[in-house]
């Protein structure tokens, strides 16, 4: 995964910068526009925009991050207030309309890979916060990425008019009154800026989100975001409230889960700098969200598995000369029993995680374990946090089916399989997508289907103006 | 015969200081191929053979010679590879693959003290080194950079720019020396390649406490890990390439050097310059075998200083039992020492020294200590839980001085490919000596601020060795008396530079490894320099690298 | 391995099998059995195998030792040598006969020059180090639970698996 080196200007730089354009406003207009900025920035905090908006070493939404995505790369482009870069001519209105609507200010259409679908929930209110603090928080960088090019039929971008037509919910969030205040304010978090479902919700053939599946797990290329609904098994039904803001503040919750991949990214970026009412909002939310249940689950993803080992295999024994001829158990002394320890139990202090009662192991969809073993983990980008080395240039895909195995058949669920295959196609970045072909196909059958209806429509004319001859 | 390889920078041995000073040389543009005499090692594989070993305290042991790049190896029994001339035993230990010996290094990362390189001028001892400290000051900042050092800054040697890392958390025990020897000894953090957070992609210290045999989480720089910066970096590395001759021209300039394959096969690679990295035994070792009509004492030879001067550290100690529980074993093996000894006008008296405290877990030689002596029953237990809570032990680490009679010679006795096998002629002078019956009183007085009991000095007249081979091919102004120049050049071929510990002139005090690192970086500048600001811009890059 | 010790005292319900009771009860006075009270019960499918056991209990202070572990060992001790068998039996009659004192017993050898002084040292060394063999044929055949490291298992992990976090390690052990 792309790692994030840019940090948000610190807040104080930025009031410096506020103040000194609006020197000589009354002091409370002053401590009111302060206000507006600080919640700008934590709003643009919680929408994670620096995630995509900021390539790896590079300036604050900026720009220039290639998005991988099934219809080809996406380069985010530069967000900051600069008139020739950025969107420093944009109104306030128009910032509106690209962040809720995905209408860019020249009118063409944003794609999707920008979450207008969830920000269409933000208020009027956080709008203005979010406008403000993009105008006069953030440093202008005059300095444009490459244009994202798509191939065909999607770098026509009003095709994208046609998609918002059918997908789009462009109302703003509306609490509903039968329920807390704080969940309500969950629910405007997770739905609209933290745009929760843009990861964990499945998508349909055109990449839209599946509203009947709200929130039951998704893929982002590789990786697996899983289901984050209240069903026992498949979700956090069985998490308390805290583990869930342990979760989103520290990226772990003891004994259960580690954030790993881009949501170790959406910690490190956004959720671990929410306050602790939001995120207690979040996980009240989240509690509620109607249970989507995976029949494979057949008990909670987070209780499988307990500590074992094969030692006796090991000590005594020499290595075969051939890494791919390695056993399980060879391979966990080699590369994994150093942290995990012999019997897959982790440190004493949990800081180095168990693998058994791990949602790492314990889910049927195993790419994010493969991903991990592959990958690592390493979080946050100051280095002062987790880090998990990757074997992607240690192990073959051989040898990283052959450990995954172990580690399902000891620690998680034993139904759950890794293939030498779906290494090899992981390693190269996933399966590829055949939605360019889906839609030159769907285009051919759209032409089609509106010549019919032109046909239609000309017969029925002609019908009428014959009928009208007869009236 | 294969393909002729070629390169435009040959180095010979992928050690921890050939492979950085190829990744330099690659990063400015230039092709390097690097050639390794061992294999190439998988450290997950290594970790494994240490748990199946049944000598861990051997760390040589999960690091088995190949037949055709044998490296000395003493238990369970002598593989006769290093032949001994004597008087005085010198049993260096040394891997030969990939990454060099660094594998199972202390990740001891010491800069000299400025002084150290004056001890002609000062103390009436010794050879002065033809540089200053100052000038070795930026390289060593370059190398602290490259391999992520942590340290503090007390320890006697003076640095422009800050340590890259904080120094590695203290362990208990440790803190436990420094609160009770305060005011006598100042104990302090010792200056190290290891992770005391997430640096250049590599993870913070678990505490393994496996640095030697091998850090399993890849907290701690190794040589590998500057193979594959060098690969990155675009060089080549050809493993199992037993070099056994460097060739020359009419002109006396490196013309090519040979080596064999496992099967014994020929091979012969040119290039424009040539770099002799395979550390301060094989290095002259190689030299000493490229012998000719126009070279009769072997290449860089004229001086017949190749091979002398043979140093190392010696170290005596004192172990004892602590009056609390100490419980070493918890954290990395060599956290603190003293350094207040390493310098000061007894110089020219006595050897100077430091003090360094293990934290290498107990358990393994209380265990045997208790086999030995024949503790069974529920004794046993009892014992093995009390000693190894309560032993501690502290060594020295003596500078010996640079002596022609120390040297390195060809044996008559040939290794499995038909090379000659390297000789040791090793002795440990009065100076040395000196300073180790000084240290004594050092022994008994921290023993005394720890409550010890059970003193056990090491046996008199023994030294343990620390494996810092240094001086057999030392760096001098005067082409009679020394092998290279101050950049690693020989003086004898224009095109053939030494990169190794084995060009310091004088030992010093502390783990050679980082010295060596610098010279080899400024060997490196020396050949091709750096445009004005791409050695900022390096830096700057790999910050961001450590960062991300 | 498995994991928990077969701690025969604990599950006195456990009927033993009387024919190895036999085997073992011929070997034992009331004082070696005293020393190992389990052994009586502890499975073992042979008088050697048995002899093994309660001579290791001895030697090694334990009421109770892992059975798998027990078996891997003594293979090993037997497979590095064929007279192992044979004098485990000797120094098990030996030290049941003269009701030797385990804290004694190598001095007793030593003194006497016993042709079995180097055995106790060879069991305790596989037990403790989990090492069987010397010199060359060595072989480590027991790591993580070599007892040195279940000994002081709650302070300290065997030497290449983490003690913890980073920094874990500061505070006092224990």
């Amino acid at each position: 995964m792309k790692r994030m080196t840019g940090r948000p200007v610190p807040l104080l730089a930025l009031i410096c910068v506020f103040a000194g354009l609006y020197a000589g406003t009354a002091a409370a207009t002053d401590s009111a526009n302060t206000e507006l900025l600080q919640r700008g920035q934590y709003l643009a905090t919680a929408g994670d925009c620096v995630a995509c908006h900021t390539a790896p070493g590079g300036k604050p939404f900026a720009g220039g991050l290639p998005v991988p995505t099934p219809i080809g790369t996406i380069i985010a482009t530069n967000i900051t207030p600069s008139k020739t870069a950025g969107i420093g001519n944009y109104t306030e209105q128009q910032f509106s309309d690209a962040l809720r609507r995905g209408i860019r200010a020249d009118g063409k259409r944003l794609y999707p890979a920008m979450p207008y679908t969830a920000y269409a929930q933000i208020s009027d209110d956080d709008v203005q916060a979010l406008y403000a603090w993009f105008m006069h928080g953030v440093s202008p960088v005059d300095t444009a990425p490459t244009p994202t090019r798509l191939p065909f039929p999607f770098n026509i971008r009003l095709s994208m008019a046609a998609w918002n037509l059918l997908f789009l919910d462009s109302k703003p969030f509306t609490p509903d009154p039968g329920k807390s205040a704080e969940w309500n304010r969950g629910a405007y978090l997770v739905r609209g800026l933290e745009h929760c479902s843009t990861c964990h919700t499945p998508r349909n053939l055109l990449m839209a989100e599946q509203s009947s599946h709200a929130l039951a797990g998704g893929e982002v290329g590789t990786w697996h975001a899983p289901n984050i609904t209240s069903d026992a098994n498949s979700g956090i039904g069985g998490w308390s409230a805290s583990d869930l803001v342990a979760y989103m503040k520290l990226g772990h919750a003891a004994g259960r889960a580690q954030a790993a991949g881009p949501m170790a990214e959406a910690v490190d970026n956004s959720l671990q700098h929410l306050t602790a009412t939001d995120l207690q909002a979040i996980a009240t939310y989240l509690k509620t969200v109607p249970a989507q249940h995976d029949p494979a689950d057949t008990r909670a993803v987070d209780t499988w598995g307990a500590a074992s080992n094969e030692l006796d295999s090991l000590r005594g024994v020499a290595l075969p000369s051939d890494p791919n001829k390695m056993s399980g158990a060879q391979l966990y002394d080699a590369y994994c029993a150093s942290c995990h320890q012999d019997s897959g139990q982790g440190s004493f202090d949990g800081g180095l995680p168990s693998l058994f009662h791990n949602t790492a192991t314990g889910r049927t969809h195993t790419n994010n374990l493969v991903m991990v073993i592959l990958d690592g983990i390493d979080w946050p980008a100051d280095g002062s946090g987790v880090h998990m080395p990757g074997f992607a240039q240690t192990l073959s895909d051989q040898q990283v089916a052959t450990l995954g195995s172990y580690l399902l058949k000891h620690y998680g669920n034993p139904a759950a399989v890794i293939s030498a295959d779906q290494v090899k196609s992981l390693r190269a970045g996933g399966a590829p997508s055949h939605l360019v072909l889906l839609a030159r196909l769907a285009l051919i059958v759209v032409l089609l289907v509106l010549v019919a209806i032109i046909a239609m429509f000309m017969r029925r004319r002609r019908r009428e103006a014959i009928q009208a001859e007869h009236d | 015969m294969s393909e002729q390889l070629s390169a435009d920078i040959v180095v010979i041995g992928s050690g921890i200081v050939g492979s950085l000073a190829a990744r330099r040389l690659a990063l400015q543009g230039a092709s390097v191929l690097i050639l390794e005499a061992g294999p190439r090692l998988d450290r997950g594989r290594v970790v494994a053979a240490f748990r199946n070993s049944p000598i861990k305290g051997n760390w040589m042991s999960p690091y088995p010679p190949s037949p055709w790049a044998p490296h000395p190896i003493y238990v369970p029994k002598d593989n006769g590879y290093l032949k001994q001339a004597g008087p005085y035993p010198y049993p260096a230990e040394y891997i030969r693959a990939v990454g060099g010996t660094t594998w199972h290094w202390a990740a001891m990362a010491w800069r000299l003290v400025p002084n150290d390189v004056r001890i002609k001028s000062l103390y009436g001892v010794g050879v002065d080194w033809p540089m200053s400290y100052e000038e070795l000051d930026p390289w060593y900042q370059e190398a602290e950079e490259l391999i992520g050092v942590a340290g503090a800054p007390d320890t006697g040697s003076p640095r422009n720019q800050p340590f890259p890392m904080e120094p590695v958390a203290e362990p208990w025990s440790m803190r436990r020396f420094r609160e009770r020897l305060a005011p006598a000894y100042a104990v302090v953090a010792n200056t190290v390649a290891r992770n005391s957070r997430s640096y250049g992609g590599r993870p913070a210290c678990v505490g393994n406490n496996s640095c030697q045999p091998i850090c399993p989480v890849n907290a701690q720089y190794l040589g590998i890990n500057a193979v594959e910066a060098a690969e990155v970096a675009g060089a080549k590395v050809v493993p199992n390439a037993v070099v056994y001759r460097i060739e020359h021209d009419a002109k006396g300039r490196i013309a090519a050097v040979h080596y064999y394959d496992p099967d014994k096969g020929t091979h012969r690679v040119t290039g424009k310059t040539f770099i002799l990295a395979a550390n301060g035994i094989e290095s002259p070792k190689l030299l000493l075998l490229s012998a000719s009509d126009k070279y009769p004492n072997g290449l860089a030879n004229s001086s017949d200083m190749v091979g002398r001067h043979l140093m190392d550290h010696p170290s005596t100690s004192i172990t004892f039992y602590a009056d609390e529980e100490l419980w070493l074993g918890r954290g990395p093996q060599s956290p603190s020492s003293i350094n207040t000894l390493r310098d000061g006008a007894f110089r020219s008296e006595h050897a100077p020294y430091r003090l360094d405290f293990t934290n290498i877990s107990q358990v393994l030689s209380v265990t045997q200590d208790l086999i030995k002596e024949g503790v069974y029953g529920t004794e046993f237990d009892k014992q093995l839980r009390w000693r190894a809570a309560h032993q501690v032990s502290v060594k020295n680490v003596l500078e010996v001085l640079p002596d022609p009679d120390n040297r390195i010679t060809l044996s008559s006795e040939k290794d499995a490919m038909g090379i000659p096998k390297p000789e040791a002629h090793y002795s440990i002078g009065d100076y040395t000596r000196r300073a180790a019956e000084v240290s004594k009183a050092d022994f008994a007085r921290i023993a005394e601020l720890m409550g010890g009991t059970g003193l056990r000095y090491s046996a008199e007249g023994n030294f343990a060795n620390n494996q810092h081979i240094t001086g057999t091919m030392s760096m001098g102004n005067d082409p009679k008396s020394s092998v290279v120049d101050g950049f690693g050049r020989t003086h004898d071929h224009e095109n053939l530079f030494i990169c190794s510990t084995g060009v310091m002139p004088t030992a010093a005090t502390m783990n050679s490894t980082l010295t060596g690192i610098a010279l080899a970086l400024r060997t490196a500048g020396h050949i091709l320099p750096k445009p004005a600001n791409a050695h900022a811009a390096v830096s700057n890059a790999e910050r961001e690298a450590s960062l991300s | 391995m498995t994991n928990e010790l077969e701690d025969v005292m604990a599950s006195h319900d456990v009927p033993a099998d009387p024919s190895r009771r036999r085997l073992l009860a011929g070997l034992l006075t009331a004082y070696t059995a005293s020393l190992i009270p389990w052994a009586l019960a502890q499975p073992a499918p042979h008088a050697d195998r048995g002899a093994f056991t309660a001579l290791s209990a001895i030697l090694v202070g334990r009421q109770a030792l892992d059975a798998t572990q027990t078996a891997r060992l003594y293979d090993a001790l037997v497979a590095d040598d064929a007279h192992f068998p044979a004098d485990v039996q000797t120094l098990l009659t030996l030290i049941n006969q003269r009701q030797i004192d385990p804290q004694q017993l190598q001095n007793v050898l030593d003194t006497e020059h016993s042709p079995l002084a180097k055995l106790p040292r060879k069991i305790v060394g596989a037990w403790y180090l989990g090492v069987v063999g010397s010199d060359e044929a060595a072989r480590c055949i027991v790591y993580e639970t070599a007892l040195n490291a279940v000994v002081v298992a709650d302070v300290l992990k065997p030497p290449t698996y983490a003690y913890g976090t980073y920094a874990s390690w500061a505070n006092k052990p224990i």
